[in-house]
């Protein structure tokens, strides 16, 4: 009775089914006639796990405290650390006020370019290979599609799909996922991508342009896409850690720490309103491909490639570290050594562009003693 | 047709544990225990292979369409609708073999992986790339053995229940390593 000619028929007919719905939806793409049955299973299921969300995060709180509770005391331990440099950087740091003006705008978090946030707590996340959470803010709260998400640290992802209540956040760190990033400093932009949480570096950043320098500890920010969507400009990002070279690859590939922290988010806030004025324009590398000077970097002796470079051609092939290269960098570098590594190659092309090179150099130079500085993405009038 | 409606509340209970507690459990490897996939495979092994394949590709839309789902549409309900079909071919022998749901766990949890990550690779998905897959295989498979005796055991003591109620002296389909307990 268990394996008839009918069960083999249903298991035909179903299989038929649920390949016609790849298909479709696959063909389908953002317009897929299948995203109706999405916003369906938002629509029901959204409230059911907001509700057993409800019920099951504080126990899940009691137990993280007690499974995280050796990882609380080192933090603990971090944060009064901290807290004790980040007094003394404070009394200095009211000396220079003007700097750290510049820096905010910089940073686009401040003043002019405040970023509207809506909060909202994160109920669930994707299973397997999917680097997904679902947030509990939905189109009832001005919650769109491709709208970017952040929290206090920084970039969390972006948002792929809206429900009544609910809606679903693609993170940085999926392998989908690829955000336009910029360095701090030299401004050379390039595409953040993700790894995934298993591939324990979960982000890396390539620049479009192979013969910049880059050093561990800059940071990265968001570059911010056209009309602001999905991502919004100036959300820090990470922070370099390490540099791979590829031989004869013509992008370079850093991996990079972010800032948030994506293995315990809760409460995120979603961008519904960008800056008002793009911060990022003054600081723009000029578009078109200029000729590149090749830079003699004293730590790379393979042939460096000054042809036009093009992104993503090295992120499939496997990697390998120059011999010379430190194997953990420094995870917060002196500030002396910091402003030193836009050396003269650094000027050289600075001059060459269009920009103000002075602006370069001060925040250059402001960048590094206040790493912990005001970056909170939030606008004062929140 | 208390059958369907148990398939039902077993494959919905799962689904959403899935979700709000077991994703978020913060497991070393980075991988979670699939509690659907067992659901689906305890259902398929109780009931037979109709009701296996059924609640497979029922359960697998589920998850293509709960958020946060952000994945073609239909690619778990073809997974585990072969797998519930598979599955519940091997009913019959449940009675004789008591190892043989770990070993059924334990080949749904690989095939399911594989299949997802072959359907993936077929789409261009970039989650689904062989380094990762196959750092991922091992620990999801032990972690869904581990896991699988509590979702077996609820299964088949709900189905008893349920047909002590409805059916009395009907089929037998509770094996003789749980009904020991």
């Amino acid at each position: 009775m268990n394996d008839t000619r009918r069960t083999r028929a249903v298991l035909g007919v179903l299989l038929l089914i649920s390949l016609a719905m790849i298909t479709v939806d696959y063909r389908g793409g953002e317009h897929s006639p299948l995203r109706g049955l999405r916003s369906f299973g938002e629509a029901i299921f959204g409230p059911i796990e907001d509700a057993a969300a409800a019920v099951i995060t504080p126990v899940g709180h009691a137990l993280d405290t007690i499974i995280g509770s050796p990882d609380a005391h080192r933090r603990v331990d971090r944060l009064e650390r901290e807290n004790q440099r980040l007094r003394q950087q404070l009394r200095a740091q009211q000396i220079d006020k003007s700097r750290a003006e510049q820096l905010h705008r910089l940073l686009g978090t401040a003043g002019l370019g405040g970023y509207r946030i809506v909060a909202a707590q994160v109920i669930s996340a994707g299973e397997g290979v999917e680097e997904t959470v679902t947030i509990d803010a939905g189109s009832g709260d001005g919650v769109r599609t491709d709208m970017t998400v952040i929290t206090g640290d920084g970039l969390v992802g972006r948002v792929t799909q809206v429900g009544p209540a609910t809606s679903t956040v693609l993170l940085a760190t999926d392998a989908a996922s690829s955000v336009g990033g910029r360095l701090e400093g030299s401004g050379e932009i390039g595409v953040v991508r993700g790894t995934g949480r298993r591939s324990g570096s979960p982000l890396t950043f390539e620049l479009l342009d192979s013969t910049v320098e880059i050093k561990p500890g800059q940071r990265i920010v968001s570059f911010g896409s056209q009309g602001n969507r999905p991502y919004v400009p100036g959300v820090p990002i990470g922070t370099v850690i390490r540099i791979e070279r590829t031989p004869g690859s013509l992008t370079r590939t850093a991996i990079v720490r972010p800032f948030t922290h994506f293995t315990a988010l809760d409460v995120v806030g979603v961008v519904v309103a960008p800056p008002k004025k793009n911060p990022r324009d003054a600081v723009l590398p000029p578009a078109p491909p200029k000729p590149v000077t090749p830079t003699p970097s004293p730590s790379n002796p393979g042939p460096s490639n000054p042809g036009p470079s093009t992104p993503g051609a090295a992120a499939s092939a496997p990697t390998r570290r120059a011999p010379d290269e430190p194997s953990a960098a420094p995870r917060a570098m002196p500030s002396g050594e910091e402003s030193a590594s836009a050396g003269p190659s650094r000027r050289r092309r600075s001059a060459t562009s269009t920009e103000s090179p002075r602006t370069r150099r001060t925040l250059t130079s402001t960048e590094a003693p206040r790493r912990r500085g005001p970056r909170t993405p939030h606008s004062p009038g929140d | 047709m208390s059958r369907n409606v148990l398939a039902t509340i077993v494959v919905v209970a799962a689904l959403l544990l899935q979700l709000t507690v077991a994703n978020r459990l913060p497991l070393p490897a980075s991988v979670t225990p699939n509690l659907v996939l067992l659901a689906v495979v305890a259902l398929a092994l109780v009931n037979g292979s109709m009701t296996g394949l059924v609640t497979g590709f029922f359960a697998g839309l589920a998850a293509d369409i709960v958020p946060p789902a952000d994945h073609t549409i239909g690619r778990y309900a073809f997974v585990y609708c072969l797998i519930g079909y598979v599955c519940g071919l091997a009913a019959d022998d449940l009675e004789r073999s008591p190892v043989l749901p770990f070993v059924a766990v334990a080949a749904g949890a690989l095939a399911g992986s594989v299949l997802y990550a072959m359907v993936g690779m077929m789409l261009g998905d970039p989650r689904t790339r062989w380094p990762v897959l196959s750092h991922q295989l091992p620990v999801q498979v032990l972690y869904d053995v581990i896991a699988s005796p509590f979702v077996v055991w609820a299964v088949l003591r709900l189905t008893r229940r349920a047909e002590r109620q409805h059916d009395p002296g009907g089929l037998d389909a509770v094996p003789g390593f749980y009904r020991a307990r």
